[in-house]
């Protein structure tokens, strides 16, 4: 049977006629009004995902997760019972930092540096020193603040929104069901790095939503791996928009010519670089017609998280706001623990690999930042193979709801006075 | 202290050992920054010829079960998979030319052994 078609050059927009063609503004980039509105209405409402269970396999083991995006700090703990709860970070006393530790094992409390409140894992405060000396005071009334907290393929996300509108599962929608499936909990081997770019999250976000770049960015490290005879500009071989998420593919050239050590690792390992016809992994949504011309999957899950699937690994990045002009950035890659001395070393060698690609990816961002910031350009100008982030302003705004708030044209107008007062 | 050395049909590896060999993540980024154009190539190329006869030798292993020689010998494997892509993308440079700052960008696994 031949093997479907696929048009490499395709004018997304037509697919996607509600997205527009016009050019974007660059305003929510830059605009702290902006910001404070996303940290209402973005971050302090929808599922946000916060880490992996392989990270609290026991019970008692714990995350903590500081959300600045959205004025707090969550734990993440396992309980006697074996499920995943959330609470705000925050003791019921005098309102201090409970947990400051990054992760571990709570051995079944938290206690408080302050005074010594202590909590179990299921938020009940169980022990108040000299509790005798406060006034009609009854423990069972002063556990942690809560926070909705689910589980799905393993991904913990909560949602700081006392009352969710929407499950886990409702929210994530078709892309959730897409990408169920798929052994995420099989490949634990993790490979994490991060750092605090000064620029805004969605800057970090865009760079890494479009194929568009390949070629100027990756010049020197992916000259052939992700472009073609047939994509010589790495179009996008499909696109999917679902609610507020959404996905794409990125094209691999069949034709790549490893490196000599690259030739070496992909005789142990899988890797984004190797074209693999072991497709029978992946979930029958990720890459439906089992394309040779595949490299990863791109789910982009609003608001904050782009996960990655291909066959024998998978890997994330997460963009957190710190303000308007900061954020951290999270780069984590997922392989099966390595058994043999080979294994390992392929995993050190495709990890160093992404890693350079991402020091490449991040190595515009905050120039790109301190540009926009001088509010000299209005907007983005996006081509149909940048739909992603078209999509993705276009969501934002739905929540944000800033230039609804400001009128249908403001930023029109504002651009126009502008203009006005400058000639 | 009593240096573990290399198996000795490898032992003509080992001043490269010496300079290169290391645990942990975080020490091969370190070594590899302090290395010149010039170092960083000769690993590569001397390892390079190698590789075959090293891989099937520590293949023998699983990871869990490594003499400690052959596990020095597999850290040598990684500072190769360290520079790589730096000999075979950024002309031995050892940094990523155009690119962000490596030091700032963390490795959080960075202090696990193995």
């Amino acid at each position: 049977m031949a093997a479907p078609v696929v048009d490499l050059n395709k004018h997304w927009s037509l697919e996607y006629p509600d997205l527009g063609t016009e050019p974007v503004p660059t305003e929510p980039c830059i605009s702290s009004e902006y910001f404070e509105l996303e940290r209402e209405r973005v971050f302090k409402k929808v599922w946000l995902y916060v880490g992996r269970v392989e990270e609290i396999p026991n019970p008692g083991d714990y995350l903590m997760k500081d959300l600045p995006a959205a004025n707090t700090s969550v734990i993440v703990a396992r309980g006697k019972d074996g499920a995943v709860r959330a609470f705000h970070n925050i003791c019921s006393h005098r309102g201090n930092k409970l947990v400051w530790d990054g992760s571990g094992s709570c051995r079944g409390y938290f206690s408080c540096k302050f005074h010594g409140w202590t909590y179990n894992t299921h938020g009940e405060l169980v022990n108040v020193p000299d509790e005798e000396m406060f006034h009609n005071f009854r423990k069972s009334k002063h556990g942690l603040v809560s926070v909705a907290c689910e589980v799905w393929e393993g991904f913990i996300f909560i949602n700081l929104d006392p009352q969710p509108t929407q499950t886990l599962t409702e929210y994530l929608g078709a892309q959730g069901e897409r990408l169920s499936g798929f052994p995420y909990e099989a490949m634990t081997a993790s490979y994490f790095y991060r750092t605090e770019l000064k620029c805004n999250w969605k800057i970090a976000l865009d760079a890494f939503s479009e194929g568009y770049h390949v070629n100027y960015v990756h010049g020197r490290s992916y000259p052939d791996t992700f472009t073609g005879k047939d994509n010589p500009m790495c179009h996008l071989p499909e696109v999917r928009l679902d609610g507020p998420h959404r996905s794409c593919v990125v094209y691999g050239n069949p034709d790549h010519k490893p490196s000599p050590v690259a030739a070496l690792a992909y005789r142990f390992g899988e890797s984004v670089t190797k074209r693999t016809a072991a497709m029978e992994q992946l979930p029958p949504g990720v890459n439906p017609n089992r394309a040779r011309e595949f490299a990863f999957d791109i789910a982009g899950l609003f608001p904050n998280l782009l996960l990655h699937v291909l066959p024998g690994m998978w890997f994330t990045h997460q963009f957190w706001p710190l303000a308007v002009d900061r954020t951290l950035w999270e780069g984590k890659a997922y392989w099966p623990a390595a058994r043999t001395p080979g294994e390992r070393f392929a995993q050190e060698f495709n990890n160093v690999v992404l890693r350079s690609a991402w020091l490449e990816d991040t190595g515009t961002m905050e120039a790109t930042h301190q540009a926009l910031s001088s509010g000299v350009k209005k907007y983005f100008i996006f081509q149909e193979q940048e739909i992603l982030i078209r999509h993705s302003y276009k969501v934002l705004e739905e929540y944000v709801g800033f230039y609804k708030k400001n009128g249908k044209n403001a930023a029109k107008k504002r651009g126009k006075l502008q203009a006005v007062r400058t000639t | 202290m009593t240096q573990t050395l290399l198996p000795s049909q490898f032992s003509d590896l080992e001043p490269l050992a010496e300079k290169w060999a290391f645990a942990t993540q975080n020490q091969r980024e370190a070594c590899r920054r302090a290395r010149t154009p010039g170092e960083i190539r000769e690993l590569y190329d001397v390892l390079l010829t190698r590789m075959d006869a090293i891989l099937d030798y520590l293949n023998q292993f699983t990871l869990e079960n490594m003499p400690p020689e052959a596990q020095r010998l597999m850290y040598l494997t990684f500072a190769l998979a360290e520079v790589a892509p730096y000999v075979e993308c950024y002309n031995s440079n050892p940094w990523v030319p155009d690119s962000f700052e490596d030091i700032r960008m963390v490795a959080v696994h960075g202090e696990r052994v193995g």
